[in-house]
């Protein structure tokens, strides 16, 4: 069975871009277009892999991060961010809110600043669930 | 009436990262989440004549608003807050209400009003577009460049001008939220000239000392609050009036009730909160009446 990869971005030609370069590489891609829904679609679905942006509506990708991270049930989930948010300023962010007395959470397993070209797209996917 | 999260509203040119870095001094009371909003005219990108939709335009104008809030959002997120971007194509107004609808915002910054007065006649102004389809504060930031006499963050000394309507009042429980950011809140009311015009002294100084304890029991709500709080009672033209207080209180922002005024009995007859929100230096709060 294919493994499943949920796209959370709300730039639909994003969601295009990357979903695409999932069917053709065989596996099954499930979109959501802001953070809220794509806890939901998370929880709902359990996927292989989450393919996260972080500057979005609603919920940001910094944000359901640290959601999935210290949640026991969900921590397991592999995340690749996927944003034109420099890497640096994802890891800034997230030490400023352990400092405001949230949680530690660990670094991203996979990290790729946008734009980014499908065969790296491709290949970094296969590191991260084969 | 907490403000957790704000609506910035900006076209770049009339609001920056200058505005946005004095409003995270909010951060001292409860603001954790800061969406940015960017909205394309139809007119820049559509109805072309002979050319119809131009989405090549589109597609360019969002990119490049799009770079310039991932730098924003880079520096707000690097000191722990919460940010998100809408970029549309649509009226202002309508984008703004909606985006406030999805987000649940609490307030909403926007700049100064473009138009000139013969577009806001015809199209109506953006303030009072705004007020009349949002239940939340909408602040009308002005750059510093503009305003010599504005110095502190937004919230430190901010003045009320009361006219005693509901949504003046409002004003007094929405600051009562933000009691860590003030120093001292100032409180006017401007007496209407034609009111003690013609009438003796001593009737022109019972009606001062009748204004001045009614601003007085809104004072001593403010000061067993916590917050320091003066009145004072001004006679004139309201608009002149409330300029000449925030000049001489050294008001950083001026709060005022919002018109439920409907849009064509104020093309007509205009509105001071509308006036002084467009002309004033002074950047202002204008507190929208309870909707029905």
């Amino acid at each position: 069975m294919a493994k499943k990869v949920l796209v959370v971005d709300d730039d639909p030609d994003v969601r295009l871009f990357n979903t695409t370069v999932l069917e053709e590489n065989g596996y099954l891609p499930l979109e959501a277009e802001n953070g809220e829904e794509g806890l939901r679609m998370i929880k709902a679905e359990k996927p292989d892999l989450i393919i996260l942006d972080v500057l979005m509506p609603r919920q940001s990708g910094i944000r359901l991060y640290r959601e999935l991270k210290t949640n026991a049930g969900l921590k397991d989930l592999k995340v690749m961010i996927l944003s034109g948010i420099a890497q640096k300023t994802f890891l800034r962010s997230q030490q400023a809110l352990t400092e405001f007395g949230e949680n530690p959470v660990p670094e991203p397993e996979f990290y790729i600043e946008k734009p980014v070209d499908a065969d790296v797209l491709a290949a970094t996917i296969k590191k991260a669930i084969g | 009436m907490k403000i957790r999260k704000l609506l910035f509203v900006t076209k770049f040119e009339e609001l920056g990262y200058d505005a946005l870095k004095a409003l995270l001094s909010m951060r001292k009371s409860d603001l954790e989440h800061i969406v940015f909003l960017y909205v394309i005219e139809r007119d820049q990108v559509a109805m072309r004549r002979g050319l119809g939709y131009q989405k090549s335009d589109a597609v360019r104008l969002k990119e490049a608003a799009n770079i310039r809030f991932i730098d924003w959002a880079e520096r707000l997120f690097e000191q722990g807050m919460e940010v998100g971007v809408y970029i549309q194509v649509g009226s202002l107004a309508a984008e703004v209400a909606k985006a406030v609808r999805k987000e649940e915002a609490d307030l909403v910054v926007i700049g100064r009003s473009q138009k000139t007065a013969m577009e806001q006649f015809y199209s109506g102004s953006t303030v009072t577009e705004l007020i009349r389809r949002l239940s939340v504060p909408v602040l009308v930031y002005k750059p510093v460049s503009e305003s010599p006499f504005v110095t502190g963050t937004p919230f430190q000394r901010p003045l009320i001008a009361t006219d005693w309507s509901p949504a003046s009042l409002r004003a007094v429980d929405y600051l009562l939220e933000l009691k860590p950011l003030i120093e001292e809140i100032q409180l006017v009311h401007v007496v209407d000239e034609g009111a003690i015009e013609g009438s003796s002294v001593m009737n022109a100084q019972k009606t001062r000392k009748d204004v001045k304890e009614r601003l007085e029991e809104i004072c001593s709500r403010l000061i067993s609050a916590g917050i320091a709080a003066r009145s004072h009672v001004y006679v004139g033209d309201p608009e002149e009036g409330i300029e000449k207080a925030a000049k001489e209180c050294q008001a950083t922002v001026v709060v005022l009730g919002s018109s439920s005024k409907n849009l064509w009995v104020e093309r007509w007859v205009g509105s001071t909160p509308r006036a002084v929100a467009e002309k004033s230096v002074f950047p202002t709060l204008l507190i929208p009446p309870v909707m029905e």
